[in-house]
């Protein structure tokens, strides 16, 4: 019944020429179609990155390209320069942040949602909401919050007494408050880890219920250690995107006040539209690539090795 | 089951089922935080929105009508003359009475016992008018209201009805509240003066003006850019959302081809060490983060002089992600042998197999896929904000940004703007919930 089929893939039978083209053509035409897809992504994406890598190696001139070779010279420079070593600080202190501030609230969330007996689906369609929210939109409304003289934030801490401040426009405030939307928690993380709640084992659930272990022993002994994989991905994965955070800060503050919320992101943003330096941009470029890769494949590996 | 465990509640249970449900319903109110806070200030007028501390709820709308007597008075021009009226009388109530919350102004000219004059105006419209139209930077005060022709520019604008004979539709109400009538005699007085008699006048509440401050919110688009761009001056905010659907729709639709047909040729005609290799490449340049070519992308397509037009915010979505190119490639390897295997007796086609067993077996996975890259993409920001420059290109996100960043924008209109934004997408969801949710839940076996 497979005949045709398990001949044509190992080629046992050595037939006419015309067979042999055939081959041939089966060989060939799968990578023909794959072509297009193949180029588009080499063009689109790879070629970019290696032309990035390829700057990072000039004092580059977009009008005389590519302008002087210097080597490492813009690593060198960069690297011996504090407002580079600030940005990866700033990208920490935001981690910081989100780990101590937002991260933990949508397995909260998950955690007692899965309690809940009625209206289970209706409570997690809104715990999708947030997803919905574009940070543009996001940002309007907590400028406004944050908003100095006429905002929520403010008559919050007058009513309890607390000193007004100047939030967005304050550096040592301004990362706390681009950060703090995500305690409403919510969003794509929530269902995700009430997918990997409801993945456990109803058997485990059963037989220790038997043993005694129910209500919020059951919560920390049985649910929170069969989830900690997701958890740790969902931590790589907020690394990852710490490192990347370029629209929020950006809309929020633009990068400052004086510098206190620029990321990798804008920093890379700001030697090019403000610096004209596009070697300096691009070896940040390169060097957050290398971060971001390395970030990946520990993922990929413990994916894997959760896997086997 | 489910009785027998209920049974065995124990306190831990149910400390734990009240706990969860408090966590839950807190979570619900935090949720919805951000909605309120716009819709609230969506309908405050733009006084109330300075209110320290700000208000929770908006303040009821009043409607304000005004009747002007003009028996007796003479001009050669009757018609220019009220209309000359009205705008004063409608800007001086606007900046007079600005802490009435009066949300609409309508003016009523009378002659003879029968109007012959009459005008409406929303105060959203005449705040638009005052921060971006024809008195934009102007003092209102009867001097620059009716200088040269801006007193018809503005009536035109505003909208209005006169009929030397009487307007039929449009019955004067003759009754005078006398707190009311006070109230405007000494808001209009001598700073605004009329040339017809106050005659009389009607205030009343009427909180569907709230709703109506949307309507106008969405044609700030066509007073801020409308002088310099005639597609927004055309279409306002509507040319926004053309181009966030232009470009959705486009990312769907080129992600769903490449994807379906690279996860095919990979699943089904390539051997397992090739396949592998094909999809390393896809998915290594997932890997790659926006934020590193950000700078050669935008030298690049410079020089390919896909800059500042639809091809700059097209482009980066024609390549297959490498996510969803394993998406189909693992929905396609779950097709059973057998499909395949007779249709290649029958000397099918690679085509053939692809567009007619593949694809219609593929209906939940396309709309998988098409959900997720509505999702990853709705949020999309800085791409079309580097590239773009003409106004009529921006998408929804890149417009909301300028808008927000006009300095006479105030925050009112912008959180209307917002609202009205995102009103679609969450009915949408909400009508889809359960498509969403399978999709994400199924997309998160691999983060």
């Amino acid at each position: 019944m497979k005949s045709t089929q398990t001949g044509a893939q190992t080629g046992l039978a050595p037939r006419a020429a015309k067979e042999r083209g055939y081959f041939l053509r089966q060989k060939i035409t799968p990578w023909l179609i794959l072509l297009l897809p193949m180029a588009f992504t080499l063009w689109l994406k790879y070629i970019p990155i290696l032309r990035a890598v390829y700057i990072s190696f000039f004092n580059y001139d977009p009008i005389r390209q590519p302008g002087e070779f210097v080597g490492l010279g813009n690593y060198r420079t960069m690297f011996s320069t504090r407002y580079y070593w600030e940005a990866w600080g700033n990208t920490f202190v935001f981690l910081a942040l989100q780990i101590g501030m937002t991260f933990f609230i949508p397995i909260i969330q998950a955690l007692f949602l899965n309690e809940i007996r009625r209206c289970k689906s209706a409570f997690s369609t809104m715990y999708l909401l947030p997803t919905l929210i574009p940070t543009t939109i996001n940002v309007i409304i907590w400028r406004w919050v944050w908003h100095p003289d006429y905002g929520v934030a403010n008559a919050l801490a007058k009513l309890l007494g607390a000193q007004p401040q100047t939030w967005l426009s304050d550096p040592s405030l301004v990362k706390f408050c681009i950060v703090f939307p995500g305690v409403i928690g919510g969003g794509i993380a929530v269902l995700l880890y009430l997918s990997a709640i409801q993945g456990i084992s109803p058997d485990m659930m059963e037989s220790a219920a038997i043993d005694g272990c129910t209500g919020w022993k059951r919560i920390f002994y049985i649910t929170l250690p069969n989830i900690r994989f997701i958890i740790f991905i969902q931590l790589i994965m907020a690394v990852s995107s710490a490192m990347q955070m370029l629209d929020a800060p950006y809309m929020f503050a633009a990068g400052g006040p004086s510098g206190a919320s620029t990321t990798q992101g804008i920093y890379i943003y700001n030697a090019f539209n403000r610096d004209y330096n596009y070697g300096r941009g691009s070896a940040a470029s390169v060097v957050l690539l290398l971060a971001v890769m390395a970030i990946t494949l520990l993922q990929m590996r413990f994916e894997n090795a959760e896997r086997e | 089951m489910r009785r027998r465990s209920s049974d065995r509640l124990t306190a831990g249970d149910r400390s734990l089922r009240a706990i969860a449900l408090a966590v839950t319903w807190i979570s619900m109110l935090l949720i919805l935080f951000p909605f309120v806070l716009t819709i609230s200030n969506a309908m405050k007028d733009n006084v109330r929105i300075y209110d320290v501390p700000p208000g929770i709820l908006p303040s009821p709308a009043r409607s304000l009508s005004i009747v002007v007597d003009y028996d007796g008075v003479e001009a050669e021009n009757l018609e220019a003359a009220i209309r000359d009226d009205m705008v004063s009388a409608m800007f001086g109530v606007y900046t007079r009475l600005s802490r009435s919350s009066i949300f609409e102004t309508r003016f009523y000219g009378v002659r003879g016992g029968k109007t012959v004059f009459y005008a409406r105006a929303h105060q959203i419209q005449l705040q638009m008018e005052k921060d971006y139209g024809i008195y934009k930077g102007t003092v209102l005060k009867p001097q620059t209201l009716l200088y040269r022709d801006r007193a018809e520019r503005a009536a035109r604008a505003i909208g209005y009805a006169f009929g030397a004979n009487g307007l039929a539709d449009h019955a004067a109400p003759t009754l005078a509240q006398a707190e009311t009538m006070e109230t405007l005699m000494e808001a209009l007085g001598e700073k605004f003066p009329l040339r017809g008699h106050l005659s009389a006048c009607n205030l009343r509440k009427n909180n569907a003006l709230l709703l109506e401050s949307f309507v106008h919110y969405m044609k700030l688009p066509q007073y801020i850019y409308g002088k310099d761009n005639p597609r927004i001056a055309t279409y306002g905010f509507m040319a926004f959302v053309g181009n966030t659907v232009l470009v959705i729709g486009f990312a769907i639709l080129a992600q769903l081809l490449l994807c379906s047909v690279s996860g095919f040729v990979i699943s089904r005609l390539l051997q397992p060490r090739a396949a592998r290799l094909a999809l390393m490449f896809f998915l290594g340049a997932m890997m790659i983060p926006f934020v590193s070519i950000m700078i050669p992308q935008l030298i690049m397509y410079r020089e390919m002089g896909a800059y500042n037009n639809y091809a700059a915010l097209l482009l980066p979505f024609l390549y297959p992600y490498g996510f969803y190119v394993y998406l189909f490639k693992g929905f396609f390897d779950r097709i059973p042998h057998s499909y395949f295997e007779a249709a290649r007796l029958d000397g099918a086609s690679n085509l053939y197999l692809y567009a007619s067993i593949c694809m219609p077996l593929s209906k939940p996975i396309i709309a998988l896929i098409a959900l997720q890259v509505f999702l990853g993409n709705w949020n999309d920001f800085f791409w079309a904000w580097l590239v773009t420059e003409k106004q009529d290109l921006w998408t929804l996100n890149v417009a909301l940004y300028n808008i927000s960043n006009n300095v006479s924008t105030k925050q009112n209109a912008l959180m209307g703007i917002a609202f009205v934004t995102i009103l679609p997408v969450i009915l949408l969801s909400l009508i889809f919930s359960k498509q969403l949710k399978e999709s994400i839940m199924a997309s998160g076996v691999k983060g």
